[in-house]
């Protein structure tokens, strides 16, 4: 299918790149008009019956109408999380072509400067984004000027390994400097608060509302912006976009920069939901790569509902199949749906 | 502000430059000469990196403080007061780097070898051991098979899976039935590998020899599990009084937490060998949250002198408080030295010799002494049951281990 030649190129190197999403952009179009897999309304629609079918197999299963919506509201929660962590790295997956195995780490990183400066300097827990987001923006463009830039127009294991190492090199100095007991981070009065025949914790529901706050900001800023318009076109042409004058180096460095501030704002939203250990940021990063894939490289919006799916097959799932991993249901659900739509849900480069 | 956000980065440069120094191959600047002469190595494995590095550091520092004391009051007497050498390695939780590590290990003159946390690397390093007619003492790992393949070199301080999941079934029947409630029903939540299907399966089966009904039960997956209200709601639907929950720490956080948010209809939460409900830092971590729990499970001995002492110790020296599993790695040293002792010889044959006649006295609770089956257990090892009772874990039952009296119904609520 579309992205056949897709995957050939990609061992090739960053020129021939840029003519894959030229070649998929093109490929897209006769694509779209195909029929009824692909026109977006018949897609929300097998989307939601789908949905439907799943909740009422569950309630079959579990013959508890309660376990049901608790499993649907804990699903859409934990999916909201998932799909916050997985938008930054979409963006650096769709735009740079970077496998960035270093985003977990990243996400850990902005779990500990969360407990330092609530623990530290006392600050309220999602205060700390006001210092989280601008440092990881930073980083993130540091870490892509002086380290990732070389590895531009190189086969792509150097750029895997460069981010593995720095997956490494984060998560040991995080254990180095702050030692290896837990921590955690607590937001005041955080109680349950009952939805939907289900409950769950004030702090979910933020980080849900965020992630999807997050999203919108992220997609006019590419729809609305001269930096997003810029962005686009580096995605879908390199030297297209250097052709009129962009600096792509210049947009390398602040798309990395970007994602990696959403994983700088999603640590901040994380940090009151999980044990924080210097090892806790490769919890996500398995589950971030699937939510991005099918979602679609490169597409916030896609990143957020491929979330928000694979928190609802993860819960759903484990009442079908009681006493399985959750990640067996998540990859039967993640092979359908790339059988039927190998670009993924909202494939397409950027846009 | 741009101060501070200048500070952080800074700090993270320089955190990212240290790490690159602290990679250096752990033991690399251990002795060559291991062995011979008048120090005596032995090694100790453990996760000192990854995901259980808090208790793979605490066991390896618990080591390190017995072949201190051991060397302070003037090593082993029978060899000329040779002193003892740890040999500390990384496994970073990975079977094939335990088995490589305890390899190395043995290659460079290490006499015994402690260790390892992880089932699957004590598998890997037992078979290294017995390969290489090493003794291997292991401090934690749980999982019955370990000692079920006829090996002679290798012997366990903690109780089997099995022990673990009767004896909680029997703490939680006694502790009901002096509360005069009737006996509870019963689900239980576990964590879906080898520890704790095994504990499960023993749990299940005594518990409902002792007249207990099993409502339901539920596994996960305990390194990818983030939220577990789901699984509450399932076990306030299925009608139980109490929830018997398997598994590790993070896991076990998320249980509490989630519990809270839910507030099943529950008289009490008992862990068995629960990786987090009788670590002090659970309830420091869950709060409120967290009290009432109790977790049946192998524990240092509050009550014993010897051990309030090594507690105090070992806080004044790491700054932490000491866990169990450190304890354990304590009484996994003492074991190897006091046989070395016994048998005035560093040839690992006679050490095996010497450790399979062990009469040792430990710092955990326990029914007796430590000493080994033909198989390799310690025939002595019990799990004790403890409660987090006004935000700290507390001794329970059996009554002559008890530091207080059990609360049950556990929850005000229930």
């Amino acid at each position: 299918m579309t992205s056949a030649p897709d995957s050939a190129a990609h061992d090739v190197g960053a020129d021939d790149g840029a003519d894959v999403q030229t070649a998929e952009a093109v490929s897209a179009q006769p694509d779209r008009r195909r029929g009824w897999a692909n026109s977006i309304w018949s897609r929300v629609g097998i989307g939601v019956v789908g949905i439907a079918v799943a909740i009422l197999v569950a309630y079959l299963r579990a013959g508890s109408g309660v376990v049901v919506s608790q499993a649907v509201l804990t699903g859409l929660l934990t999916g909201g999380v998932y799909g916050l962590v997985a938008m930054g790295l979409t963006l650096i997956f769709g735009v740079l072509d970077i496998v960035n195995f270093a985003h977990g780490a990243f996400l850990a990183l902005a779990l500990y400067i969360t407990v330092v400066m609530v623990n530290e300097f006392g600050l309220y827990p999602y205060l700390a984004l006001l210092i989280s987001v601008p440092v990881m923006f930073l980083l993130g463009a540091a870490v892509q000027r002086f380290i990732l830039a070389g590895a531009i127009g190189k086969p792509l294991e150097n750029q895997l390994l460069i981010t593995l190492g720095l997956a490494l090199l984060i998560d040991n100095g995080l254990l180095l400097f702050f030692g290896p007991n837990p921590q955690s981070v607590r937001i005041p009065g955080d109680t349950g608060i009952e939805v939907l025949g289900g409950v769950a914790n004030l702090s979910r529901f933020l980080a849900f509302g965020v992630a999807i706050v997050l999203a919108a900001l992220i997609y006019l800023l590419l729809q609305r912006t001269r930096l997003g318009t810029a962005i686009r076109a580096v995605a879908a042409s390199d030297a297209g976009a250097q052709l009129v004058g962009i600096d792509t180096r210049r947009i390398y460095a602040a798309t990395f920069a970007i994602g990696t501030a959403c994983a700088g704002a999603a640590g901040v939203l994380v940090a009151p939901l999980v044990t924080i250990e210097p090892t806790t940021g490769e919890l996500f990063n398995i589950v971030a790569f699937v939510v991005v894939v099918l979602g679609g490289m490169g597409n916030v919006v896609g990143a957020l509902v491929g979330g928000l799916i694979i928190g609802l097959t993860e819960q759903l799932g484990a009442l079908y199949l009681p006493g399985q991993s959750p990640l067996l249901s998540v990859f039967v659900v993640f092979v359908l749906v790339l059988f039927l739509r190998p670009q993924g849900l909202f494939g397409r480069s950027v846009s | 502000m741009r101060k501070s956000r200048f500070a952080i980065l800074a700090s993270a440069t320089t955190l990212l430059l240290a790490a690159c120094g602290g990679s250096a191959p752990p033991g690399a600047d251990d002795g060559d000469q291991a062995g011979s002469g008048d120090t005596i190595t032995i090694g100790s494995l453990h996760p000192l990196s990854g995901a259980a590095a808090a208790d793979g550091q605490q066991m390896d520092n618990g080591a390190q403080l017995a072949v201190d004391a051991i060397n302070e009051a003037g090593g082993i007497e029978s060899l000329g007061g040779a002193q003892l050498e740890l040999a500390s390695s990384d496994t970073q939780g990975d079977p094939q780097i335990g088995q490589t590590e305890a390899q190395r290990l043995i290659d460079e003159g290490a006499v015994a070898l402690v260790g390892t946390y992880q089932s699957a690397v004590s598998s890997n390093v037992a078979a290294v051991a017995e390969r290489n007619q090493v003794p291997f003492v292991i401090d934690v790992s749980s999982a019955d098979q370990i000692l079920q393949q006829g090996y002679t070199n290798v012997f366990r301080v903690q109780p089997s899976s099995t022990v673990l999941g009767q004896r909680g079934a029997d703490f939680l029947a006694a502790v009901a039935e002096g509360a005069g409630a009737e006996p509870p029903r019963v689900a239980i939540l576990h964590e879906q590998g080898p520890f704790g299907t095994a504990i499960k399966d023993s749990f299940s089966a005594q518990a409902e020899s002792l007249g207990m009904e099993i409502t339901n039960v539920q596994s996960y997956d305990p390194a990818s599990v983030s939220d577990f209200t789901t699984q509450i709601t399932a076990v306030e639907a299925s009608g139980a009084d109490v929830l018997m929950v398997a598994g590790y720490y993070r896991d076990g956080v998320l249980v509490a937490q989630a519990v809270d948010t839910v507030q099943p209809d529950l008289d009490a939460v008992l862990g068995v060998a629960n990786g987090a409900f009788d670590v002090p830092q659970f309830p420091e971590e869950v709060g409120a949250a967290g009290e009432g729990y109790f977790d049946a499970n192998y524990h240092l001995d509050n009550t014993n002198p010897q051990t309030q002492e090594l507690a105090a110790l070992y806080e004044e020296e790491f700054g932490d408080p000491i866990r169990t599993a450190a304890v354990l790695s304590y009484d996994a040293v003492r074991v190897i030295a006091d046989a070395l002792e016994r048998a005035g010889d560093s040839d690992p044959v006679a050490v095996r010799d010497a450790i399979a006649e062990t009469e040792l006295d430990s710092l955990l609770a326990a029914d007796g002494p430590i000493s080994f089956s033909e198989t390799g257990e310690n025939e002595n090892a019990t799990p004790i049951l403890m409660q987090v009772i006004d935000g700290a874990v507390v001794q329970v039952y059996p009554e002559d281990k008890a530091e207080t009296e059990p609360v049950y119904p556990a929850f005000p609520t229930g």
